[in-house]
């Protein structure tokens, strides 16, 4: 009896042992910065000296303050224009590529360079590409007689950076969603034309409802994305025109170092951050569906 | 024995490594710069032995300044530091962190050495210096030669009207626009066309009382400023959105610069150099013409921190560095852009260098003129409103000159007090 015990507690301890650079690391690296955010949470600091108690001050100055709001507010609009195309895109893509009958590997990739190219460089090559004398605007011009103003515009400018996005990430989703379609049973297709059914029957009772839990997958880390999204406006737009593209990262990081308000920039950070994982449990909630493939 | 000998040389290292007094030395991430800065930190170290000076680049980060917070943050605060511009000394001594030099021994002598006493001036906040000026960078406006001569100008434009003029014989809508009046969306944008503008027009006057600290550019040199950026979107003659390079690739005929942009021309446009002429911003049609044309300064310094636990030694270093001549025209040599000082034209050691730069002479002749940034820690608001209340309203034309002007005045003021 007593030798088991022993065993058990050699095993507890392994275990521990094993699992100790893993929390030891989550201590560091998460858990600290998690408690020092609390701190900042409720207190005012400019980078020296400890911080001063401060009670729900931050709090009530972000609730009030109408900038931060309208960075989040350009965040859902940015979500209105990238989430429905970044979706009907990506799950065209892995229709597509599930049809390819030879060089999918090679479809795939091109499509993930996209993904892997540097924000920095391509939001260049499109602020060329989309300038007032650009190559886009230019045989606008001579087909249409029409120009776009793409990031001059208040109303086209968040469009346009969505637009780069999607650009970006429709390779990366349409994997993922990919992914989900080859683990449809061939079978239900031929089980359901045996039925009757029309190729929009089967995508709709069929493909779809299968596909759930790869679309709530891409939606949900669509969602993530445009709360933290940084390099495109900040490179392009500026945040401009009349803050039309201003986001909670910008607007953090011009506070929290260029403003020396460290303490403020991370109760936005809070508020930004229970706004999107609000976000993904109402669509999880709302959404998500139990899928079984046997 | 042998043992003996290794205790021995492992116990004389330590001593001599805790003998020399260490400086913690930060300098700008750029390679002119470092080049500089090397050979000027060995030669220190080989006249002192005493001192080690652990010179490195600001560490990567978003910006200096967001690399020197989290510095002082952690508790990492360098010594020494470049690449400070005056805003960020303004917030840095606001937080009780920079050393104020003119109460520093020999400070006076160092100033007038380096022949940089009405410069300092305009560097001081609350009356104290803190920091030393290294380069000051007139912004100037650069014309494409050709393009003047094919719209039948044999000399730049100086004034508003004669920019409209040249316009009219110029623009082609989509194709090819006359100047960027407007550098871009961001904060410091501002640096680089309204407060550049309104420097000229108003002959260095500040736009920001930090006496009263109030907001002041709502007069009739910024009324003159207002309504030239109006008119030019109002007729198209000018776009914010034209691609990289507009100035070299023919997009444009005049954009404001910096000296920084010399060597990048040199290297990625030679063809272009010999179709660039220089000349100061425009200004408003009635600016007589006898007086000197103020412009902006892009200008950054060195201070030295709080926190450090050497200042008589880091203050040694600084006052060498800043009183050898052959410094600064080494620094002019590698990296092109003026020392902070007054003596730039007058003095022979930079002689030669303007001989064979004739863009940099350019530059050198506008030092004195050159007014840097107001020092106020709230810059990156300031320039934020005028960027929303005042250059996108006349942008977009959402209102008339005096409103967008009023506008920004109250929003500013709003956040100076």
């Amino acid at each position: 009896m007593s030798k088991r015990i022993g065993l058990a507690k050699k095993e507890a301890r392994k275990g521990f042992g094993i699992s100790s650079i893993y929390l030891i690391y989550a201590a560091i690296f998460w858990g600290y910065p998690f408690v020092w955010l609390f701190i900042l949470l409720f207190s005012k600091w400019r980078f020296v000296g400890s911080p001063q108690f401060v009670g729900f001050r931050n709090i009530t100055r972000v609730l009030t303050d109408p900038l931060f709001w309208k960075t989040v507010t350009n965040v859902f609009r940015f979500m209105m224009y990238y989430i429905p195309l970044v979706l009907i895109g990506a799950l065209l893509f892995a229709i597509a590529l599930n049809k390819i009958k030879f060089g999918k590997t090679f479809v795939a990739l091109s499509f993930l360079v996209a993904n892997v190219s540097s924000g920095v460089a391509y939001s260049i090559m499109f602020s060329n590409l989309f300038s007032v004398n650009g190559p886009v605007n230019k045989a606008l011009n001579s087909l249409f007689g029409i120009t776009i103003p793409w990031f001059t515009s208040p109303q086209w400018a968040m469009f346009s950076i969505a637009l780069i996005v999607i650009w970006k990430f429709i390779g990366y989703y349409g994997l993922i969603l990919y992914a989900g379609l080859t683990a449809i049973p061939k079978s239900l297709y031929e089980a359901a034309e045996l039925d009757g059914a029309g190729s929009l029957t089967k995508f709709f009772r069929i493909t779809l409802p299968l596909l759930n839990p790869s679309i709530i997958m891409v939606l949900v880390l669509a969602i993530t994305l445009a709360f933290g999204i940084f390099t495109e406006p900040y490179m392009i737009t500026g945040g401009g025109p009349m803050r039309s593209t201003l986001t909670p990262m910008m607007h953090m990081i011009t506070t929290a170092f260029q403003r020396m308000d460290p303490t403020y920039a991370a109760t936005m950070a809070v508020f930004v951050a229970i706004i999107s994982f609000g976000m993904i449990w109402v669509i999880r909630k709302t959404m998500e569906r139990e899928v079984d493939l046997v | 024995m042998k043992k003996l000998t290794v205790v021995f040389i492992v116990l004389l290292l330590t001593v001599f490594a805790f003998s020399q007094t260490k400086l913690v030395f930060w300098t700008a991430p750029n390679p002119q710069q470092e080049m500089f800065w090397k050979e000027v930190v060995a030669e220190y170290e080989t006249l002192h032995p005493e001192i080690d000076i652990e010179w490195s680049t600001i560490p990567a980060a978003g910006s200096s300044e967001e690399a020197i917070l989290t510095a002082i943050a952690s508790g990492r605060a360098p010594d020494i530091s470049t690449n400070i511009f005056s805003g960020f000394a303004a917030q840095l001594a606001d937080i009780g962190q920079l050393v104020a030099l003119n109460e520093l021994e020999g400070f006076d002598e160092l100033v007038e050495t380096r022949k940089m006493g009405s410069i300092i001036e305009g560097w001081k906040i609350n009356g104290n210096a803190y920091v030393i000026p290294i380069y000051s960078n007139p912004v100037l406006m650069w014309w494409r030669d050709s393009l003047l001569k094919e719209a039948g100008f044999d000399n730049p434009p100086r004034t508003y009207s004669e920019i409209y003029e040249f316009s009219k014989n110029f623009v082609v809508p989509m194709e090819r626009y006359s100047i960027q009046v407007i550098a871009g969306r961001n904060w410091w944008d501002r640096w680089f066309d309204f407060i550049t503008y309104y420097y000229a027009g108003g002959q260095g006057k500040s736009y920001i009382d930090t006496e009263r600290m109030k907001a002041t550019f709502n007069d009739e040199v910024g009324q003159e400023v207002a309504q030239f950026i109006k008119t030019m979107f109002d007729n198209q003659w000018t776009a914010v959105d034209l691609g990289s390079d507009p100035f070299y690739n023919g997009a444009i005929a005049g954009t404001l610069m910096g000296p920084w942009s010399i060597a990048y021309a040199e290297n990625q446009y030679p063809d272009v150099i010999d179709d660039i002429v220089i000349t100061s911003p425009p200004v408003p049609d009635n600016y007589p013409s006898d007086q000197p044309i103020y412009t902006f300064a892009d200008a950054k310094g060195l201070v030295i921190f709080n926190t450090t636990k050497n200042l008589e030694e880091a203050w040694e270093f600084v006052k060498w560095v800043f009183s050898r001549e052959d410094f600064d025209s080494k620094w002019l040599e590698y990296t092109k852009m003026p020392p902070a000082r007054e003596d730039l034209l007058t003095n022979e050691i930079f002689a030669d260098f303007w001989e064979a730069n004739p863009l940099a002479a350019e530059y050198a002749k506008y030092v004195p003129y050159a007014v840097p940034p107001a020092p106020i820690t709230t810059t990156v608001d300031v320039q934020d409103i005028m960027t929303v209340e005042l250059i996108e309203p006349l942008m977009h034309g959402t209102k008339d000159v005096q409103k967008a002007l009023d506008d920004a005045i109250k929003a500013i003021n709003r956040i100076l007090w």
